[in-house]
């Protein structure tokens, strides 16, 4: 479904992922754990088009499509999603308006008839009991004034509502108290199939016992320096990424 | 009008010297100053401090000519008119009030006001009427305002009761129309609010399709104790049309105004808006929305002046520029000495759509009183990168993220229009004015 290939990425010249190499495939989980600044958001970002990075070299492929020419609109009409680390703040943009039009959009992209207001309604309506969002949340404006743990599940909720067939988490789980890891967690296995995948960006193992990974890989300026399966999270948890690093820093 | 090609000064000279007495708005002594200055025929330049930033080479180089002799559709005044739907309508054409397409004015549609032709007024509405000029002294004292008092032969007094609420809003429909000569309309309106009366206006300018036209109206407006206007004023003309409007309201004692402009037609637009409070206790909310594409330019300046203790002012103003446009924002708050319990706020926010685009603004607060609550400011910004590239990545396209966004700038304006209708149609004119900008950059 996807396959990064040597991938080298800079911004305003400073180089952040250093031949970055990742397969995924329908159905798998792969969870990305890694350092501070290692480039975790960096490579959710050019996966899903944000402007302001150079590619250096290498390549992603999706679907038999160039990844990386692809407008960010496009990139998500054809099924990748973002559930971003910072969710932006949008006022006067309401959040059901702007959901129903992302939906249609990709429905139309599908070619799919477009949803009208009553069927989105009862749409959105499932899919917010999957994530136990306030109905309040939806008459307001995206995110504006969401707190921290509102903004992670408004992103779930999108996510449920727009199906996507590629979803990267960047920390969704951070700022999220016990009980809404549980359930953005739940929500997520629920929408779990076959033929869609996950990459979960994330600090804690906490999220991985919720959410079971495939494969775990750790990434460190720029690189995956070891891959492996859940057991290697667990290993991370009690000795963290001291003795990896260590290994990495001597030539390859 | 003569059919004659002329240019605007030779235009104003021809009208100094049109009509009898009998023919103007105004009566002769009141009429007599303004005369005199435009006589003397001085027009600010960019050294006036007041129009610095708003040239007037367009409107003075402006030939008056024949155009067609086609005639005026009236489905157009149809259409307008479902604007306010449920409304008293009274119609100006090429600044003439057109009995044809009016509410009769002698059928009283709203119980408490009276609504009289200027040119037709009876000694003692006459005084009632130009005692509000009298009173009202613009701090923008440019030849403009004295091309409506001292030569215009057209416009209203509005006159609202004591103790009434009035339930239909008054819809003023000015429309400049191709038929003829490049259209010149200079009504002055004279509004009188009783005590603990209420009233809502809609101003509504508008074009025939391609209409050439200088369109120079004036607004008195007294608001009398406990009385409250809610005043709507919107800019729609063609891009023939060059606009320059004054208007001046006093508040008396606990008076309200609510006074919206949505600015998105016309060349050249200026529209200066002078509150006063002249008793103690009143507030007045004034917002807008200016919108200008190719190489509009729209000037707004507004005078606020807090002469009384215990006045509330509010002014909220958003600025979308797109293409060459030029906005100019240019709002004085001035807080008089013994305005003890001032409460003043201003801020105008701005959206640049485009590289040569350009806005000034310039926000200004002179505070002579101490005990006061003040606060203004001014921005100037693009779209947002963060938030259209998260709509982007739900799958919206660039150009719709764009439009969202703007629109959503343009509504935390719009949607405190109270009249339904209207904020239904601002909302929809301005949608298909950002719809028209995002297809011509794209
Ligand atoms: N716009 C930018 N300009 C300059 N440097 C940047 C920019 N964005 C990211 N960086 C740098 O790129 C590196 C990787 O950042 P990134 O956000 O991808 O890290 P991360 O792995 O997601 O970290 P965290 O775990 O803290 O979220 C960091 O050193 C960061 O400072
Ligand atoms: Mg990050």
């Amino acid at each position: 479904m996807l396959s990064i290939k040597n991938l080298h990425v800079s911004i305003e010249g400073k180089p952040i992922l250093r031949g970055l190499n990742l397969e995924v495939k329908p159905g798998e989980i792969h969870a990305i754990m890694g350092p501070n600044g290692s480039g975790k958001s960096t490579l959710a970002h050019v996966l899903s088009g944000r402007e302001g990075y150079q590619i250096d070299s290498g390549s992603a492929i999706y679907k038999n499509l160039n990844l990386l020419e692809m407008a960010p609109e496009i990139r998500a009409r054809e099924g990748i999603f973002l559930a971003f680390q910072y969710p932006i703040e949008i006022p006067g943009v309401n959040n059901t308006s702007f959901l129903k039009k992302a939906l249609n959009e990709i429905r139309k992209h599908r070619g799919e008839e477009e949803l009208d207001a009553i069927d989105f309604l009862s749409l959105i309506k499932k899919q917010m009991k999957l994530v136990e969002m306030n109905e309040d949340l939806l008459r307001r404006p995206v995110n504006q004034g969401f707190s921290g743990g509102e903004k992670k599940r408004n992103e779930i909720l999108q996510m449920a509502v727009l199906n996507p067939e590629l979803a990267i988490l960047d920390e969704t789980d951070s700022g999220l108290d016990i009980d809404a890891l549980r359930i953005v967690a739940s929500g997520v296995n629920k929408l779990r199939t076959e033929s869609n995948a996950y990459v979960v960006i994330t600090h804690y193992q906490r999220l991985l016992d919720h959410i079971i990974p495939d494969f775990v890989h750790v990434l460190s300026k720029g690189q995956i320096i070891k891959s492996g399966t859940k057991e290697l999270a667990l290993e991370l948890e009690e000795r963290g990424y001291d003795w990896l690093l260590e290994k990495s820093e001597s030539p390859s | 009008m003569t059919e004659v090609s002329t240019n605007f000064k030779d235009c104003i000279q021809d009208q100094i010297h049109s009509g009898d007495d009998t023919d103007f708005a105004l009566s002769p002594e009141l009429r007599s100053s303004s005369l005199a200055i435009l006589n003397e025929g001085i027009f600010p330049t960019r050294k006036d401090e007041e129009w610095r930033y708003t040239p007037l080479k367009d409107i003075l180089g402006r030939k008056f000519e024949f155009i067609s002799n086609d005639k005026l559709n009236p489905d157009l005044l149809v259409e307008h008119k479902k604007v306010v739907p449920d409304a008293q309508h009274i119609v100006f054409i090429n600044g003439e009030y057109s009995a044809e397409f009016s509410d009769d004015l002698t059928q009283q549609a709203n119980a408490g006001l009276a609504i009289k032709l200027m040119t037709d007024l009876d000694p003692t509405d006459r005084q009632k009427a130009e005692n509000i000029i009298q009173n009202s002294k613009l701090s923008d004292n440019s030849i403009f305002q004295h091309i409506a008092l001292g030569l215009s032969q057209s416009g209203l007094f509005i006159d609202a009761t004591n103790d009434t609420e009035i339930a239909k809003p008054l819809h003023l429909l000015f429309l400049s129309s191709t038929a003829g000569s490049t259209s010149f309309s200079n009504p002055v309106n004279i509004i009188h609010i009783g005590q603990n009366s209420s009233l809502k206006i809609v101003e509504q300018f508008v074009s025939a399709q391609d209409a050439q036209a200088v369109t120079i109206p004036a607004d008195y407006i007294h608001l009398n104790k406990g009385s409250s206007l809610d005043f709507y004023k919107l800019g729609l003309e063609s891009e023939g049309t060059d606009h320059i409007s004054n208007t001046a309201v006093e508040l008396s004692e606990s008076a309200e105004l609510n006074m919206h402009q949505y600015l998105l037609g016309s060349r050249l637009t200026r529209s200066n808006s002078e509150i006063t409070f002249v008793e103690p206790g009143a507030q007045a909310k004034l917002c807008g929305i200016f919108l200008g594409n190719k190489s509009q330019h729209l000037d707004i300046r507004t005078y606020m002046d807090h002469a009384q203790p215990n006045c509330t002012s509010d002014q909220s103003f958003r600025g979308i520029m797109n293409d060459r446009s030029r906005g100019v924002f240019n709002g004085m708050v001035l807080v008089r000495e013994h305005a003890q319990n001032t409460d003043a706020h201003q801020s105008n926010k701005n959206l640049l759509l485009s590289r040569d685009a350009r806005i000034d603004t310039k926000p200004q607060l002179e505070i002579f009183a101490d005990d006061v609550k003040c606060t203004h400011g001014a921005t100037i910004g693009e779209l947002d990168e963060d938030a259209l590239f998260y709509l982007q990545s739900r799958g919206i396209s660039k150009v719709d993220a764009a439009l969202m966004l703007t629109h959503a700038f343009a509504s935390e304006i719009t949607q405190e229009i109270q009249i339904d209708s209207l904020r239904e149609y601002v909302q929809h004119k301005i949608a298909n004015r950002l719809r028209h900008i995002q297809t011509t950059n794209a």
